[in-house]
């Protein structure tokens, strides 16, 4: 019980209501402590009409709720700022003082009683002097509201009290009579009623400090001051009057806005009576915990209901069922593991595996829904390493068996798949190893002869290289020469650069491509960069011949360049049909197009696939090993078939797409091999059908080029140069010729993947029948090696 | 026994006389006697379930009136009370912009009823629990006259505390909980059937009188006292 309350009660009340206090509150323990004190105090008589036994009894009964010390208001509350008039949030009134007409003593003696350091006064200046100068108060603006104005209080400012400004100057020319000034009270003298004030915001305490003192203007002054001037004016004004007509008064929401300002709860609102003391009431009794329990309840009902449809067969009920019992109850654990099994026995795992997760989220421990969801998660692992995801199968055993140990299932599976990776993974450098020996090993006349060629196209590199040196995309001839120059500069810069740069371009491509088999590929790849790395440091020394393009024409599919590179996958070999298929039409639309500046072109091209093999070099592992596969395939076919032009072509193409180009000039340098393949079979076809879809394509492909060309920048041509493996530079590049020009086919048709498989869908073309034998050796031996491999 | 009627005075003390007699509960047992400890005990029902479903004290208040105005004139026995009361506060939700759904009014009173008991299955029950309290709705709505918007004290009260609080020193406010006093004092008139027969501003002045009686607390004299002020009355 407060005590000082209680005193403070009594004082006014007197003695009666000491002693019904006394009546009513023996048994109270706080009282009885509080009750010596209370005797000793005096009380003064009290008039008539104030002592009223019936608000004594009541006062006395209610003694222990009207003083328990757990009713203090809250700490003062901030006093905000007030708003202009049209935004005030609650009706801002004129102090009730003006309308209780209080004395000019009262008044002014409870203003030096209740006026504190760091309330806000607004004054005018009256006198100006050189050490300050003085206001009279007008009205307060904040921490206090009084009417004050006909009080005649004077406050003085003084001039250290003035903030600098800075200047020089005295401050206090800044001020002038009749200002209105906002400042701060600092100190009160109550016995010589002195007031001084200050206009450093210092002053203020932090709830006003947002409050700007100094000069204000006469709309600044606050909204009570201006309605108390209007009332004390008007004397029709009264004060209900006023409050209603207040705009703040219509506020719908000035209820909860002013309990808020004065400190009550009206979620735990405070009652006199005895038995609505909120704090009494069970929080289980409040209507959101009862409501939580019954979409529990209502929600398991369904639950139930479904479980029994679920066991005679009527899965649709029972998945309504379920369906029902989550919108009654959202996160129903019950009704959650049980659509996880309905969908999990439907096959509809993911779905399964989501329901089973939120189950787990709210609660971890329930043993149906970890073992329902380590059984479906065996179920996705097996579904995933069907599709080759072996790294994400087991993860995904690994979590099914964190979930339930014991599962014999998810061990084995998890056992099963970890052999089979490090199985794969075995078997991917064994490959490598062979293709290795083997590339090192085989020195066919196809090796040669590409060998040559390659050098030749160095040389031309080289020449175009110091021709041109511009970097404009308008021309096709000017950005393949130039990107060809600078790939192939690049490249004889250092073999250094282009290995890091390769090695760089290889990891950002992996990324790109994502299947289970790049894991094994990336660790076979890093072995095929290393023998791609030594195979271009043998080509690298051999002088390109001065003009091959006449080898190229006459030679279609006859080169025999054999097996290269060791390592080509058979897998690769749809895609490589693919590709080649794509190159013979690019091959061929080249064709038309460089009827003009062939040479220049065929020197582009080599330039451009020297540059495209480097590029693609440095992409996926499975590309390189394509394109390796697909440069030796491909170049010994090539030249057999192709010309220069299709090469030109196929660089152009396939420079201008980035990104498309890695995936593409994999996809395409097989299809191109694949389709060189097909040519073994029939080769004179596979020259006709490029060329009567050059013949078709040819106008559209030169303006499609040209815009492609413009479209794309150089980068996308050097970077896909870059890309692509730089050892087979000639054979790489007219493949890649043959396969840009497929591409931009493809892209015609919008998709390269989808135009791919359109590609590999066409049928064998016939070739000549000596292309036809060089192609079967080639072939053979690339599928021997790719058996090998495969394992 | 007076009624409530007898009581009435322009004089705040008469608010404060029906409080002190709300408190110490209903004497003799005379008809009207019974019906206002039954009103008495139904308000009380009101309250406490505002306040376990979260409503707030204007909607609250409301529920009240019109429970207080529909069985001025109807006869007690006539209807069950406490399904007035619920028809009252779903009703109350609804002008007071404050929806409360008749699942949680139907939930907290069967619980009210039976302490500690099991949420109701959603069966036939529960339905026409549910129908029932839709229906008495319609008619206290009839009774009424549709006429269901009043005005409430609590407005006044808060904007006559703020103009109080700055007529006596700061401190001294501080320590005096007048706001929870007159807030608590102000919501509990509502057992009776005084909210009704008084204008809201004479509500509010009076128990903020009270309040400050209740403490002690003396405020500035001037020519008129500050209630004279705040409303002729």
């Amino acid at each position: 019980m407060d005590r000082d309350l209680l005193r403070q009660c009594l004082t006014y009340h007197g003695e009666s209501l000491f002693n019904k206090l006394k009546c009513e509150q023996t048994e109270n323990p706080d009282f009885q402590a509080v009750v010596s004190d209370l005797c000793k105090a005096t009380y003064q008589s009290r008039s008539e009409e104030k002592s009223n036994p019936l608000v004594e009894q009541f006062i006395a009964r209610k003694a222990d709720i009207l003083f328990s010390p757990a009713w203090k208001t809250a700490t003062l509350q901030e006093e905000e700022h007030e708003e202009e008039e049209a935004t005030e949030p609650y009706a801002i009134m004129p102090p009730v003082e003006l309308f209780m007409e209080v004395s000019y003593e009262e008044r002014r003696s409870m203003m030096y009683r209740d006026l504190e350091r760091g309330d806000i006064v607004v004054g005018r200046i009256n006198n100006i002097r050189e050490y300050g100068f003085f206001l009279t108060l007008l009205c307060m603006a904040g921490g206090l509201k009084r009417d004050i104005e006909d009080l005649e209080l004077s406050a003085l400012c003084h001039i250290r009290e003035i903030p600098s400004s800075g200047s020089h100057d005295d401050p206090l020319s800044y001020y002038q009579i009749g200002d209105f000034i906002r400042a701060g009270v600092k100190d009160i003298d109550r016995y010589q009623e002195k007031i001084t004030v200050s206009l450093h915001q210092a002053s203020l305490p932090s709830s006003l400090k947002h409050i700007k003192l100094g000069v204000v203007t006469r709309e600044e002054l606050p909204i009570h001051y201006s309605r108390s001037v209007r009332a004390a004016t008007d004397s029709s004004e009264t004060y209900e009057r006023i409050l209603t007509s207040c705009h703040g008064y219509q506020n719908p929401s000035v209820v909860d806005y002013l309990l808020e300002k004065v400190g009550v709860s009206d979620t735990h609102p405070p009652s006199m009576m005895r038995g609505l003391q909120s704090k009494l009431f069970l929080e289980e009794d409040f209507a959101s915990a009862i409501r939580k329990k019954q979409s529990a309840q209502w929600a398991l009902k369904c639950v139930r209901a479904g479980v029994d449809h679920f066991k005679h067969g009527r899965h649709v009920d029972a998945m309504n069922e379920y369906n029902k019992a989550l919108e009654i109850d959202s996160n129903n654990v019950e009704a959650l593991v049980a659509r996880g099994a309905l969908y999990a026995n439907k096959g509809s795992i993911m779905k399964a595996i989501t329901d089973f997760e939120l189950a787990l989220e709210s609660c971890p421990d329930h043993r149906n829904a970890k073992k329902y969801l380590c059984q479906t998660l065996v179920e996705r692992g097996k579904q995933l390493e069907e599709q080759e995801k072996l790294v994400t199968a087991e993860g995904l055993y690994r979590r099914a068996l964190s979930l339930d140990d014991s599962n014999p299932e998810a061990q084995e599976a998890l056992h099963k798949i970890t052999d089979t990776i490090q199985k794969s993974i075995r078997l991917r450098e064994e490959a490598l190893a062979k293709e290795q020996v083997k590339t090192k090993s085989s020195q066919t006349s196809a090796e040669k002869l590409r060998k040559i060629l390659k050098e030749e196209k160095r040389m031309k590199k080289k020449r175009k290289r110091s021709a041109s040196s511009s970097s404009s995309s308008s021309s096709t001839s000017s950005r393949n020469s130039s990107s060809s120059s600078s790939s192939s500069s690049s490249r004889r810069r250092s073999k250094k650069k282009k290995k890091k740069r390769r090695r760089s371009e290889r990891g950002s491509k992996r990324h790109r491509r994502i299947s289970s088999r790049e894991s094994r590929k990336s660790e076979e790849g890093k072995s095929d960069k290393d023998r791609k790395e030594k195979e271009e440091d043998e080509v690298e020394w051999y002088p390109a011949p001065p003009n091959t393009s006449a080898t190229f024409l006459n030679q279609r599919g006859v080169l025999g360049f054999g097996v290269r590179d060791g390592g080509e996958v058979e897998e690769k070999d749809a895609e490589d049909r693919r590709i080649s298929q794509l190159y013979s039409l690019s091959a061929a639309s080249e064709e038309e197009e460089s009827d003009s500046p062939r040479r220049e072109r065929k020197r582009r091209d080599r330039e451009e696939s020297r540059k495209r093999k480097n590029s693609l070099s440095r992409g996926p592992v499975r590309e390189e090993r394509r394109s390796r596969s697909r440069e030796k395939r491909e170049k010994s076919r090539e030249r057999g078939k192709e010309d220069n032009r299709r090469d030109s072509n196929f660089k152009r193409r396939s420079s201008a797409d980035e990104n498309r180009k890695l995936s593409c000039s994999s996809a395409e340098v097989e299809c191109s091999w694949k389709s060189r393949s097909e040519y073994l079979g029939n080769s004179g076809s596979a020259s006709k059908h490029p060329e009567s879809r050059l013949r078709h394509d040819s106008s559209s492909r030169n303006s499609f080029d040209g815009g492609r060309y413009e479209n794309r920048g150089r980068q996308e041509n050097r970077d896909v140069e870059e890309a692509k493996s730089e050892k087979d530079s000639r054979k790489f590049r007219a493949e890649e010729e043959s396969s840009s020009s497929d591409r931009g086919h493809g892209r015609k048709s919008e998709s390269a993947g989808n135009h791919y498989e359109q590609t590999s869908m066409r049928p064998r073309k016939d070739v000549p029948a000596n292309l036809l034998d060089i192609f079967n050796q080639i072939a053979q031996f690339e599928k021997e090696k790719g058996v090998k491999l495969k394992k | 026994m007076e009624g409530p009627s007898s009581r009435l005075s322009a004089a705040p003390d008469g608010a404060l006389r029906l409080a002190a007699r709300r408190d110490s509960g209903g004497e003799a047992e005379t008809d009207l006697g019974r019906d206002m400890k039954t009103h008495f005990r139904v308000c009380r029902f009101i309250m406490e379930t505002g306040v376990k479903l979260g409503m707030r004290s204007v909607p609250v208040a409301t529920a009240c009136v019109l429970y207080h105005r529909f069985f001025e004139r109807v006869n007690v026995q006539a209807y069950e009370p406490y399904l007035v009361a619920m028809s009252c506060v779903y009703l109350a939700g609804k002008v007071e912009e404050q929806h409360i759904r008749t699942r949680d009014i139907i939930n907290v009173s069967h619980r009210y009823f039976n302490s500690g008991s099991a949420p109701l299955e959603c069966d036939k029950e529960f339905w026409e629990l549910r129908d029932s309290v839709v229906q008495c709705e319609l008619l206290i709505l009839r009774q009424l006259n549709f006429h269901v918007s009043f005005e409430h004290p609590h407005q006044y009260l808060l904007h006559y505390l703020l103009s109080v609080k700055s007529l006596v020193n700061r401190h001294a406010w501080s320590r005096t909980p007048v706001a929870e006093t007159s807030w608590a004092l102000l919501r509990d008139c509502y057992h009776g059937a005084m909210c009704i027969r008084h204008t809201p501003q004479h509500i509010a002045i009076a128990t903020l009188y009270l309040a400050l009686n209740s403490y002690g607390a003396e405020l500035a004299v001037g020519e008129k006292e500050w209630w004279q002020n705040i409303k002729e009355m």
